[in-house]
């Protein structure tokens, strides 16, 4: 009797040892929040991501083969701001998972819920709701992961979010948060200089999701190839936009890569601007699979472009 | 030195004899009061109650417009086919509803009022009420979501119109590394039109319908992917009365209704907004006693078959196009068979409307019946609720 009261105290021991070993499965979105949660979480973490990188932020594919991924999950590291409502919600509908519910507003409701835009201060917040403004974001512009500077916030918030996971290990995640913030900030130094020559540089972008690029670097982005956000150019508003262009003398085309490059170049043919070919996600371009190498990517392809590079 | 800079100098020097003590006590005793003003608002705003109307609650609001122009052999028509509204919002922490009330030419239908589980353990999910059963791959698609402009013949005489149901599915997600989704429901009949069951009637147990689906999926490479599907809706005994309210019989009455289908994606994530292709097909075979609908009485047991293959490519942003095949045996008398072969071109102007032209050729292998050729021209717009539902993707 005594035995096997012995024999059950060592197997729960030995239950707790391996449950508290198992690291965390984290899912997030796209590559470069990936990047971040795999620096904050250390060896703790066990990551997969839903997006490949190069898709349209906006149109990520709804694979079923990643609901068994949301289904173990213990944590989903989103964007938030409704950028993923395309794949998100409609996912965790399905993925049986009680801590990380569909929800329609913040896209993930639950315990498990990482959503990387809590404290983000957010630009071009629409003073009314209407489509016929276009495909636009009721919570304002959701795209600050172009922002080199928002990698902060957005480490801070996977720490405290798995801190709030896996509390016993909140030292841990505070520890890695630090060493990713200091590489990062040396990071930032730099790159604020080496942008100085793109403040007041007048430029157009595809889709209007560059507020936070334009924030960092000092474009100033005077308009869209598309005539409103989600909407597929037409010849009339490319043939104003050339007009803009010509008068406000802008220099730079920003095409995200996921638009084809038909039309930006033909723009640039008329107007004599120059094309930056700039990645929306980490793994969208060579060389970005991480948040700090797809930042690094995108200012130098600014820098590029308007052949300002060192 | 110019007379400006002189006195501007002269000034500074002045600021810095005048006494310290006195300036610090000014600047605190400021500084205090703008921070106990500051203190009073935050404060205020702490404690003030959340504003917020009880409308706040209400559920997301949202209707789709579908509207048809129809040529079919020179006879032509304008079909307004469904003006949808769809409601949603959860119920509680562990339970959310939904519903979708259509419009249409034909009356005003309450289509799905369906609640559904979202903390259940074990990996399971339960849905009841009145909803589209988990039944074939297009068979619960809305007409807008369909990719052609009519629903295949094959789903139309085989289903009855859309999977509706009332009743009650579970769903279980295996909990393994791959996609894999069995499904079972119980209904009191499943199909929009199927007349075999009065939907109103209590019944026994053997006379609901029953459906077990298995559904898996898997990644072929990046951009290319397959889904899979399994499934049997199986009514074991069916009640017919004549006209003076008798019940003809229930002897060998049971139906089955078996489908497979499946869909190959090609979706390329780079480039995926221009390019990609689906191709389709779902195969049924129907096995029941009819019934001459005129006498009530029963005649012989019929197996048949019908099915629909389709490709659809896109394009580029806007445009998508493709074909579709569909073979139906009449369920009376399998050697009877209607194909139909139908084109169709979209114009996705923006997320919110869609453009649709479709040419369709149907052919019933009896020769005293003619050709039926139809030109459709399908508006579709969407206004407020937006999701993007995994089912229908």
């Amino acid at each position: 009797m005594r035995s096997n009261s012995v024999l059950a105290l060592c197997l729960s021991a030995a239950c707790a040892r391996a449950a508290a070993a198992r690291p965390l499965n984290v899912v997030a979105t796209l590559p470069e929040l990936a990047d971040i949660a795999s620096r904050v979480g250390g060896d703790r973490v066990k990551i997969d991501t839903l997006a490949h990188g190069s898709e349209d932020i906006h149109q990520v594919v709804m694979r079923p083969s990643l609901v068994p991924k949301l289904n173990r999950a213990d944590a989903v590291v989103y964007l938030g701001l409704t950028v993923e409502h395309t794949f998100l919600p409609g996912l965790l509908n399905v993925a049986a998972n009680p801590n990380l519910r569909e929800d329609a507003v913040k896209q993930c409701a639950g315990s498990g819920c990482i959503d990387c835009s809590e404290g983000l201060s957010v630009l071009e917040k629409p003073s009314s709701l209407s489509r016929s403004e276009g495909e636009i974001h009721p919570s304002g512009n959701p795209h600050y992961n172009l922002d080199p500077e928002d990698g902060a916030l957005i480490a801070r918030n996977i720490a405290a979010g798995l801190s709030r996971v896996d509390p016993e290990h909140a030292a841990d995640y505070k520890k890695n948060l630090t060493s990713y913030l200091v590489e990062l900030d040396e990071k930032l130094a730099l790159w604020r200089k080496r942008v100085a020559p793109l403040k007041g540089v007048k430029a157009v972008s595809y889709h209007q999701d560059v507020a936070y690029l334009a924030r960092f670097t000092g474009i100033e982005f005077v308009g869209t190839l598309e005539p409103k956000p989600g909407v597929a150019p037409t010849p009339a508003h490319l043939e104003k936009l050339v007009q803009l262009m010509k008068r406000d003398q802008v220099m730079l085309i920003v095409r995200e890569q996921q638009y084809a490059p038909k039309l930006p170049e033909w723009l640039a043919q008329k107007t004599g601007a120059k094309v930056a070919v700039i990645a929306t996600m980490g793994k969208a371009l060579p060389a970005t699979e991480t948040f700090i190498k797809m930042s690094e990517r995108n200012l130098e392809s600014l820098l590029d472009a308007l052949g300002k590079a060192p | 030195m110019p007379p400006r800079i002189s006195f501007a100098i002269a000034a500074l020097v002045l600021a810095s004899l005048a006494p310290p003590a006195r300036a610090q006590d000014f600047s605190t005793a400021d500084t205090q009061s703008f921070l106990k003003d500051l203190q009073q608002r935050v404060s205020k705003l702490e404690g003030a109650p959340v504003k917020a109307a009880l409308s706040s609650f209400n559920p997301a609001i949202g209707m789709a417009f579908d509207a048809v122009f129809h040529d079919s052999n020179d006879k032509a028509s304008f079909q307004f086919r469904a003006a949808e509204l769809s409601i949603e919002a959860p119920c509680d922490p562990y339970l959310k509803g939904w519903a979708v009330i259509n419009g249409s030419n034909s009356g005003v239908e309450v289509e799905e009022a369906a609640l559904e589980t979202t903390s259940l353990p074990y990996n399971l999910t339960a849905r009841g009420g009145r909803l589209f059963a988990a039944f074939g791959r297009l068979a619960h698609f809305h007409d807008h979501e369909l990719p052609v402009v009519k629903r295949p013949l094959s789903l139309d005489s085989y289903i009855g119109n859309e999977t509706q149901a009332d009743g009650l599915e579970v769903s279980w997600l295996a909990p393994a590394g791959f996609y894999l989704n069995a499904t079972f429901g119980a209904y009191n009949k499943m199909g929009a039109t199927n007349a075999r069951q009065d939907n109103l009637d209590a019944r026994a147990l053997d006379e609901f319908t029953y459906l077990g689906r298995l559904n898996a999926y898997a990644d072929l490479t990046d951009s290319q992917s397959i889904d899979l599907g399994v499934d049997s809706a199986w009514s074991p005994k069916r009640a017919v009365t004549d006209a003076a309210g008798a019940v003809t019989t229930r002897r060998n009455t049971w139906r089955t209704l078996n489908g497979l289908d499946f869909i190959y994606r090609y979706q390329p994530p780079q480039g995926g907004l221009y390019r990609g292709l689906s191709w389709g097909a779902e195969v049924l075979q129907n096995d029941e006693r009819r019934f001459d609908a005129s006498t009530k009485l029963p005649t012989d047991r019929v197996r048949s078959y019908a099915g629909y293959s389709f490709v659809e490519a896109k394009f580029s942003r806007r445009w998508r196009g493709g074909a579709m095949v569909d073979l139906t045996e009449d369920q009376d008398d399998s050697h009877r068979l209607t194909k139909t072969f139908t084109g169709f071109l979209t114009c996705e102007v923006t997320e919110f409307q869609r453009l649709r032209l479709a040419f369709a050729e149907s052919v019933v292998n009896v020769p005293s019946i003619p050709k039926n050729h139809t030109v459709a021209l399908q508006w579709t717009g969407i206004i407020g609720k937006h999701v993007h539902g995994f089912r229908d993707r």
